[in-house]
């Protein structure tokens, strides 16, 4: 019957493929039964007009997909979507803000000419693009940590409430920290691999705008290590938000990332120039690995000086 | 909720949820002898249990996949039909589920009166 060839296609147009054959010749097979059926019990032929009837009883093909599904699937499930939505009222205001303040400094520039809406249609024009980039890119960030920090608990495990982290937990991470991390390191794994001309001094004279790239093509030689320690820094955030706070373990992995940047910045700041201005880009490096070192040592500190006893900082 | 197209009123939802569990033990019981999704709506709609067959189909896969179901298509008038039938797991879980019925309708019939 065409209606139910028809409905049964829709039907697996919702379902995961692994699914679809098998669940749309099921249907089919039930489907033309309780037509048969009901043409049977009624006197009446087994026609379109009663399959019709029959389909608008079992359902719309979207809802009856939706209870073969094996599960709810998501790109980002109700578990993330609260903190999704609060990274993004962070983020959307930022990058307005950042554009509005472009728009102002360019009509600084232009005080005394006559007015033009010019300047905001181009403002409107790259907060949109900007707002579609950086959406898109937080929308991945979570997509992944949708996939990759789903904890099921092991069949059979014990709940210890001993185990329960106190309220002022040290521990504890900000969800939505670790999230911007994670957006932070994409952004500069492609803002330094894909655009490396925009790490730039931008400077206006007048109506002309400048830009004084600060990468020389010799930096490359430094990415491979660069990006080591960025896929390094992703990757523990992501095992820190699975395991939802820190432990030892990834305290211990936190400090060891620490003096890996520290060493690729005392390579690069006691390297040959690899930017323009060199001394003045490498005297701002300095400042970074000198955060890098305070860092590790306090790091070390609370690692060995505080050492956790209690039965929650078990790793 | 939205099931078919209709607005499901909160009472329809709570009776839903009466049901389902009762209609897992229902079909696994049932299914102590193989039969295909219609047989089986008819047999137990003879029974008195009424089942919408965009419930019970779906069941029937959900319960297999648990591995509480086996099923093999078979062609029967020139059709081709997937028959169903509790497996030993299914079947041990029908036994337990059913001493806990009889338990619990027990104690539901003192508290209701």
């Amino acid at each position: 019957m065409d209606l139910i060839d028809r409905y049964a296609h829709e039907v697996g147009q919702y379902l995961p493929h692994r699914l679809r054959a098998d669940v749309e010749a099921e249907l089919r097979s039930l489907l033309t039964d309780s037509v048969e059926e009901k043409a049977l019990l009624g006197g009446v032929p087994a026609d379109e007009g009663l399959a019709a009837q029959i389909l608008r009883e079992f359902g719309t093909p979207k809802d009856v997909a939706a209870r073969y599904a094996p599960e709810p699937q998501y790109l980002i499930g109700p578990r993330l979507y609260p903190t999704y939505r609060a990274a993004l009222r962070i983020m959307v205001p930022i990058l307005a803000a950042v554009v509005l303040m472009l728009v102002m400094i360019g009509q600084f520039r232009h005080a005394g000419e006559p007015p033009s809406v010019a300047p905001f249609i181009r403002a409107t024009g790259s907060f949109l693009s900007t707002l579609i980039f950086n959406v898109g890119l937080m929308t991945l960030i979570f997509a992944l940590v949708e996939r990759t920090t789903q904890r099921r608990e092991a069949a059979g495990a014990v709940f210890d409430p001993a185990r329960l982290p106190p309220v002022n937990d040290p521990d504890k991470i900000s969800y939505i920290g670790r999230i911007f991390g994670l957006y932070a390191i994409a952004a500069l794994v492609l803002l330094f691999n894909f655009f490396p001309d925009w790490v730039a001094v931008f400077a206006f004279h007048g109506r002309e705008r400048s830009v004084y790239p600060l990468l020389e093509p010799a930096f490359s030689r430094y990415l491979p290590l660069l990006n080591t320690g960025w896929a390094l820094a992703f990757a523990l955030n992501l095992v820190v938000l699975r395991h939802g706070r820190w432990r030892r373990t990834t305290r211990w992995a936190e400090l060891a990332l620490e003096v890996f940047n520290a060493v690729v910045l005392l390579v690069i700041v006691t390297g040959p120039p690899v930017f323009h201005y060199d001394r003045w880009v490498k005297l701002i490096l300095q400042v970074f690995l000198a955060v890098s070192v305070i860092k590790a040592c306090v790091l070390l500190y609370r690692l060995f000086v505080r050492r956790p006893a209690e039965p929650w900082a078990r790793a | 909720m939205v099931m078919g197209g209709t607005q499901l009123t909160p009472r329809d939802n709570l009776s839903l949820e009466l049901r389902r569990g009762a209609l897992v033990l229902a079909v696994l019981v049932e299914l102590r002898h193989e039969e295909y999704g219609y047989s089986l709506k008819k047999l137990l709609s003879d029974k008195g249990l009424e089942i919408d067959e965009g419930t019970l189909y779906p069941l029937l896969r959900r319960l297999e996949s648990q591995g509480l179901l086996e099923s093999a298509w078979r062609v029967e008038d020139a059709r081709p039909r997937r028959y169903y039938q509790a497996s030993a797991q299914g079947e041990k879980l029908a036994k337990e589920l059913a001493a806990e019925w009889r338990k619990l309708a027990g104690v539901m019939g003192k508290l209701i009166g």
